[in-house]
């Protein structure tokens, strides 16, 4: 009964917040509700008992119980926020949906095929937030979110046709001696990694989530990180968990897998580091941020996966944190729309703040909790090989280059006090601002909301045996490490 | 021969329309060509015998997860065909402010003066009908190298999936490369039903989910498409 609460409630209370959509105070009410029941709902649920429903198995696991419970905690944020900024009529019952999706997937990992199938739901219900406008507005979608919901439907398709034809060819899978054919262990492991790095944003594969930062509200950026590719991770792992041939009989497959991970964070630092723009330069270090935990999974190692599994929650702050400040930093303050600000920080110093220590979050600076995942992935990298290690330093290097410079072209340059010539008022031009030219005041009960997602992450960073031994339980059990190792 | 259209026929049937997806131009064609290819495929499904039939139409025991395949697929053209049927009709207009209504009005222009300029020309197949070929060249060779299942499941399968990329990669316009990513999903659908060792519910029922989700959310972007520029063409949406 409490599985089946947990994948219909949300569906259920996002029909009924579809209908409230254009009331932004009781549909955010309900979705708050919505998320802390089903907060209390997977708290009740029995870890590690599975059962047996439509034929199918439901369990959770205490890493996927705690992944879900992040998930719900961000979404609850995320759900505050939408009180002070301004998000799309159908944010509320997109989210709901998609934490629908995200629950019903988690505990159906055990299923891969039915995994893989949710996990394209899911992505195909986050386009219709991707184009969402705001309440009443009067403008027309723009071309850029619609190219960029069509690149992201494709992806999506694609990326689950990939991952179902790996599962095809697992289920059918013959051991190489049996028969003398060709083990298909290597299109299988390529199959996985086009499927899994189309979603989790793996170059080469990462531009659409580029583009989704860039042209969709932050808060659908938020999401569609937090809830699905994060999902991603946790079904990669427990593919490999059900399936540990591939790990067993793809040596150079992990290789490269890893190899991959190592060249994401280079690739994408160096976009980062070459366009200082306060959405893509962030995003591009979330795709770094992603190879590298993909370097800590293919490592097949228990620090690698420990300091991977660890990461995935800081990714998670680190995301919210980024996203809820930069959707601060681009209220008005007062200038005209053309003005290229350089002194956000000044102008806005409790979202400023906020969005340095994201980024600092991201990169794994102490005293984060980051900082101890990175140590642990390095080390992994390490006991693979210095190649690797190498690899992760240039890219963190790179990465820490690519926020310095984004720090310096935004936010600590001098205040523009210049009066600017304002771009005259063209015919056909749809997104002329209407907004009020005086600084707004930052709201204050939601940076302290964010300075405590960053506190939190400083505490599991001093003492990070918190979460650790949870992680660490649950790698005990996890077969492919054993073999791989 | 005549035994071999007899049995065939169903095969022959998915390999025709999926190659009219391929092919066509108008979204008329195309759509009847999907509504045909999901009958198609449940008359292969059928005639295979995957799943043991337990429900008798018009004096036909077939399976009520073929049944289940064919509504999913009807739903799915249906979706398609109401929204290109209703994208003539101007919505929300009221809200709009006078930049918003100018650019509409300036993009039904372009669209008006592009179907004046641009009638349908033979060169438009050319690429499609190579593609067509590939494919078709393709899907006898893959099975011979790459058997999943037996001859005529590999050939539907990889028929399906070879016409569905390729639709993709030649759309130009975004119904189409929604059908695209249809017949994709069709030939997931078909393989599962035909290798899978027990036909399980909830996949079943996940994948007529994601047919449905997925033609939705075509038809909801090809609308707010054709609501901002008049036409589905996606060479225009990549116009600055």
């Amino acid at each position: 009964m409490l599985y089946l609460l947990i994948i219909f409630f949300p569906f259920a209370v996002a029909a009924g917040m579809f209908l409230l959509r254009s009331q932004p105070g009781p549909s955010i009410t309900g979705a708050i509700i919505c998320v802390l029941t089903e907060a209390i709902l997977v708290l009740q649920l029995p870890v590690d008992a599975p059962v047996r429903l439509l034929g199918l198995t439901l369990t959770i696991d205490p890493l996927g119980q705690l992944v879900l419970l992040t998930i719900l905690g961000i979404a609850l944020f995320a759900y505050t926020v939408t009180f002070f900024i301004t998000h799309g009529e159908h944010f509320i019952p997109v989210s709901l949906l998609l934490l629908g999706f995200t629950g019903t997937t988690v505990l159906l990992l055990q299923e891969p095929f039915v995994a893989a199938l949710l996990m394209v739901s899911s992505g195909l219900v986050a386009i219709l937030a991707i184009v969402d406008l705001p309440i009443g507005s009067t403008v027309l979608v723009e071309r850029s979110p619609l190219i960029t919901a069509l690149h992201y439907l494709v992806l999506v398709l694609l990326s689950g046709f990939a991952m179902y034809m790996a599962f095809v060819l697992l289920t059918i899978y013959w051991p190489t001696e049996t028969n003398g054919q060709a083990s298909p262990s290597h299109l299988i492991i390529a199959l996985l990694i086009v499927g899994f790095g189309m979603r989790f944003a793996i170059f080469p594969f990462h531009s659409w989530l580029i583009e989704v930062a860039e042209f969709s509200a932050p808060m659908v950026t938020v999401f569609i990180i937090t809830a699905l590719n994060s999902t991603g991770l946790l079904f990669l792992i427990s593919t490999f968990q059900f399936f540990p041939i591939i790990v067993t009989e793809n040596e150079r497959g992990m290789h490269v897998l890893m190899a991959l991970g190592g060249v994401t964070m280079i690739v994408s630092a160096l976009f980062g580091l070459a366009t200082p723009h306060l959405r893509r330069t962030p995003t591009y270090l979330i795709v770094g941020n992603s190879g590298f935990m993909l370097v800590g999974v293919a490592s097949a190692s228990s620090s690698g996966l420990a300091g991977s599994i660890l990461e995935l929650f800081n990714h998670m702050i680190a995301v919210m944190v980024i996203y809820v400040s930069i959707a601060l930093l681009e209220r008005p303050d007062g200038r005209p729309v053309v003005t290229i600000r350089r002194d956000l920080l000044w102008r806005w110093p409790l979202a400023g703040s906020g969005f340095i220590g994201g980024c600092l979050l991201l990169l794994g600076a102490p005293p984060f909790s980051s900082f101890t995942s990175k140590v642990l992935v390095y080390d992994a990298a390490a006991h693979t090989g210095a190649g690797y290690v190498v690899l992760l330093g240039i890219g963190t290097l790179l990465m820490l280059a690519a926020i310095a410079r984004l720090l310096y072209e935004r936010l600590l340059g001098a205040a523009e006090e210049l009066p600017t010539e304002e771009m005259p008022i063209l015919m056909a031009t749809s997104e002329i601002s209407t907004s009020d030219r005086r600084q707004l005041l930052e709201p204050v009960g939601l940076t302290i909301v964010m300075f405590v997602l960053l506190g939190i992450s400083a505490v599991v960073g001093i003492y990070p045996q918190l979460l650790l031994t949870t992680i660490e339980s649950v790698i005990r059990g996890l077969t492919f490490v054993h073999v791989a190792s | 021969m005549a035994e071999f259209f007899a049995t065939q026929w169903p095969l022959m049937g998915i390999a025709a329309s999926a190659g009219i997806i391929l092919l066509a131009q108008q979204w008329r064609s195309t759509l009847i060509g999907l509504l045909l290819n999901y009958v198609f495929v449940a008359a292969f499904l059928a005639q295979q015998q995957f799943i043991t039939p337990d429900v008798s139409v018009f004096g036909y025991m077939v399976s009520t997860t073929v049944l289940v395949k064919i509504i999913a697929g009807l739903s799915a053209v249906l979706i398609l065909g109401v929204t290109a049927l209703t994208f003539s009709r101007e919505e929300g207009t009221e809200e709009l402010d006078e930049f918003s209504l100018a650019e509409l009005r300036r993009a039904a222009r372009r669209a008006q003066r592009q179907k004046i300029i641009a009638p349908l020309r033979f060169t438009d197949f050319v690429v499609p009908l190579w593609a067509l070929i590939l494919a078709a060249i393709a899907s006898f060779i893959l099975p011979r190298l790459y058997p999943i299942g037996s001859e005529s499941v590999d050939f539907a399968w990889y028929w399906l999936t070879l016409t569905g990329i390729f639709t993709i990669v030649t759309a130009n316009d975004v119904l189409k490369l929604g059908l695209g990513l249809l017949l994709c999903v069709s030939s997931i659908d078909l393989l599962y039903t035909a290798i899978a060792s027990t036909i399980q519910v909830f996949p079943l029922a996940m994948l007529g989910l994601t047919t449905i989700v997925l033609s939705l959310s075509v038809s909801y972007l090809s609308a707010l498409m054709y609501g901002r520029l008049k036409t589905l063409e996606l060479n225009e949406l990549y116009k600055r």
